[in-house]
């Protein structure tokens, strides 16, 4: 398999499921209209903007919010000059600045790397897994960081988050108001509305924010196999991240912050320690990751 | 009416899909030089490695002159190399020259022990890596751009944007294209 094709189908993936965010958007507006007539509309602009201020903070911010929630710790070349060439070759591997490198004082091998745009990057490792990595192993896990950072997957995952959470509470909203008077609106505003047009709207505006929901875990698993591709793309050895996956296949601990609110960043899932169905997991399965990188192997 | 507002849109839809073709070589065409300048940074860090490799190595390796004043002759010749071609092949010998070295002090335990040799061993490999995805980057970069020239509809605009096909990077030795070798 060949890392440049992995990538476009990658992209191409995420794109679609980014569209059908926009569908699911569209569908829940036509569900308002017909459930509620021109007076739901109003409602539209506010969750979104509601929606929009909660997550713009926290992209805008995602840095300095990560870094403090994770208790990263910043380094500076002199504190462990092998880690800071191996950020700064891959740097020169994907034609980016050299980003803000940080260190997360935990023995469970994991990273992250976030920022809003390349120039306010931040890439942070778990003192666990620099002591369990080799350089190439860490080469691989470095070159995933950075391939989220030259794939803006700080923004693609703000904009998922996004229209989620604006649909979430559309629908909240919409069934608060359908069970406290609702329908009293309804027949005064509409006396000749379609009886299955009503169900069917009924029934958009109650699955939406599931729908939302696993559409956005679907994006990151997408954007997780990208960054994988990418990373092949920067270091041209598919063996090193590959091994790397391998390591944290074996391994049994977990980073201590299991908060749901930043699990989709880690390089592995810090969730995934029970069996969680693949449906609601924020990142591929290891072992389905650890294929294609070897399928890889053979070509690159 | 509105079929002239129609031919109107149209026009201004083509003007604009024009300028992005065309700035899109632009930008591929700076993006190679950028990638150029980035190579030749890192051929320049690794060129000021080398005097104090060889000073290191020489303490503990005298025998050695015949490696040490290949590499010395190599570093010289990348120095004053000024085309693609000519770099590119000093490049080439350098880093032949290098590995010789390399391969060399496994010999000298003692050398290899100490705490000299140990901190440039580091900053080699470093720079091997670096060497190496900068001609890397260069050459995706080089790609981008003649595939842009090659393809319609970015191939109209080759002569206004004023750029041309460039050569790939080539290294003579056939291992340089291939993985960094990672050494810890």
């Amino acid at each position: 398999m060949d890392f440049r094709k992995l990538q476009s189908a990658n992209k191409i993936k995420s794109a679609q499921l980014l569209f059908g965010m926009a569908i699911l958007m569209s569908l829940v507006v036509w569900a308002l209209l017909t459930y509620f007539g021109n007076v739901g509309i109003g409602v539209v602009p506010f969750a979104v903007g509601i929606a929009l201020l909660s997550v713009w903070g926290s992209y805008w911010a995602s840095d300095t919010i990560v870094l403090t929630m994770t208790g990263a710790r910043l380094i500076t070349e002199s504190d462990n000059k092998q880690l800071y060439d191996l950020v700064s070759e891959i740097c020169i591997a994907a034609g980016l600045p050299v980003p803000k490198i940080a260190i997360v004082e935990d023995s469970a091998p994991n990273a992250f790397a976030t920022g809003r745009n390349q120039d306010h990057a931040v890439i942070a490792f778990t003192t666990g897994i620099l002591q369990v990595m080799d350089r190439e192993e860490l080469q691989g896990v470095t070159a995933h960081e950075l391939a989220h950072v030259a794939n803006r997957d700080t923004l693609v995952s703000a904009i998922a988050a996004t229209t989620a959470g604006a649909l979430a509470l559309l629908s909240d909203f919409m069934i608060r108001i359908m069970f406290f008077g609702g329908g009293n609106r309804r027949n005064s505003n509409d006396n000749n509305q379609n009886p299955i047009a009503l169900i069917a709207s009924l029934l958009i505006l109650i699955l939406a924010p599931l729908a939302a929901l696993l559409l956005r875990l679907a994006i990151s698993r997408k954007r997780e196999a990208l960054a994988d591709a990418t990373a092949v793309a920067f270091t041209r050895n598919p063996s090193g991240l590959r091994r790397a996956l391998e390591v944290l296949d074996r391994d049994s601990t977990v980073v201590h912050q299991r908060s749901n609110a930043i699990a989709h960043i880690w390089i592995e899932s810090p969730l995934d320690g029970s069996k969680t169905s693949r449906l609601f997991s924020t990142h591929p399965p290891l072992s389905e990751r650890i294929a294609t990188l070897k399928a890889m192997e053979g070509t690159s | 009416m509105s079929v002239v507002i129609l031919i109107l849109a149209a026009v201004v839809i083509i003007a604009l899909l024009a300028v992005m073709f065309r700035n899109n070589l632009v930008k591929a065409n700076i993006s190679v030089d950028e990638a150029w300048a980035q190579i030749e940074v890192q051929l320049k860090r690794r060129s000021d490695l080398i005097p104090n490799l060889v000073e290191t190595v020489k303490g503990y390796a005298a025998h050695e002159s015949g490696t040490l004043e290949a590499l010395v002759a190599a570093r010289a010749k990348s120095t004053s190399a000024s085309t693609l071609g000519e770099t590119a092949a000093a490049d080439g010998q350098l880093t032949q020259a290098l590995r010789g070295l390399l391969a060399v002090t496994e010999n000298y335990p003692d050398l290899k022990a100490s705490t000299n040799f140990l901190a440039l061993q580091e900053e080699l490999s470093t720079t091997e890596n670096k060497v190496s995805f900068a001609r890397q980057f260069y050459n995706d970069n080089v790609r981008k751009l003649n595939t842009a020239i090659g393809t319609f509809p970015s191939s109209i605009f080759v002569g206004s944007a004023k750029v041309a096909v460039r050569a790939f990077y080539e290294v003579e030795n056939p291992q340089d294209r291939e993985v960094p070798q990672v050494k810890f």
